[in-house]
């Protein structure tokens, strides 16, 4: 059990926020012109890594907004949460 | 047909809790961003929607709750007609806003069922099924939540001191009372 900071909500509880997976995909401009491997590529290859992760969270039981987390998986220390939208940080 | 049939039969006391579902009262929900959907809210109810998060506020007739940045419900402050489905308001709000397609309004009177809490025990009782911090928030009149409370998804207002309205989707509100006076019992 861990708290998260909603960037609406304030700190809440994890058991309110659903996680959403890797964040910053971006969907190919030209999905016509890809072979069936780049596309499965982008349609189903995430990363699952130990350590410093990016990825989206939705605050599903309460203002459900999603926002994006940078968040060490090894030990559950979130290192930033900022709005969806954003850039992540270079660092 | 909607099934008018409460769930919550009767009002309940215990030590330091009384329980009670009022109804009906007017619900709406409202939707939307731009600063046309919030001043022309403002022109036509006599009330600004809150923009802090956690809050509300609240004229002679009605009272408007902050669910998320873009996203309010406003209940009536008073026990509606029974007979009647049709509120003013929501014809006005709908078509100043939904048919302006500035935003969406939507009747939710019957989605949710309205139960009352009140006596010194609220935060006792919300606390031990629920993991928020209700520190700050039973400090604060008029503060505003949306939680898990026995893992049903619940509203919360906070409407006077030790004195809250608890909105629970229809549904689920046999479930949250049953668990609600099984935990009141053991006070
Ligand atoms: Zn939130």
């Amino acid at each position: 059990m861990f708290l998260i900071n909603c960037p609406f909500c304030g700190e809440r509880d994890q058991s309110e926020f659903k996680a959403g997976g890797e964040a910053h995909i971006e969907r190919p401009k030209q999905p016509t012109e890809l072979s069936d491997d780049q596309w499965a590529e982008y349609l189903f290859m995430r990363k699952n890594i130990k350590g410093v992760q990016f990825e989206r969270w939705n605050h599903a039981h309460g203002c459900r907004k999603w926002f994006n987390m940078v968040r060490d998986t090894s030990n559950d220390e979130i290192k930033l949460i900022y709005k969806m939208g954003e850039k992540p940080p270079t660092e | 047909m909607l099934n008018y049939k409460s769930s919550i039969i009767e009002d309940k006391k215990y030590s330091g809790l009384s329980i009670k579902e009022i109804s009906p009262i007017m619900k709406l929900n409202l939707r939307g961003k731009s600063r046309d959907f919030l001043s022309t809210i403002g022109k036509n109810i006599n009330m600004i929607l809150p923009i802090e998060a956690n809050t509300s506020s609240s004229s002679d007739k009605y009272t408007s709750m902050w669910l998320s940045p873009d996203e309010w419900m406003i209940i009536s402050n008073n026990i509606i007609d029974k007979e009647n489905n049709n509120y003013e308001i929501e014809e006005l709000l709908f078509n100043k806003i939904s048919k302006t397609n500035l935003g969406s309004v939507t009747d939710v009177s019957d989605q949710f069922v309205l139960i009352n809490l009140e006596g010194e025990s609220v935060f006792d009782i919300l606390s031990s099924g629920c993991a928020f911090n209700f520190n700050e928030f039973m400090q604060k009149k008029g503060a505003v939540t949306q939680t898990l409370l026995a893992q049903v998804d619940i509203i919360i207002h906070h409407k006077e001191i030790n004195n809250i309205n608890l909105f629970v989707r229809r549904s689920f509100s046999e479930h949250l009372m049953s668990w609600i006076n099984d935990a009141a019992s053991r006070l």
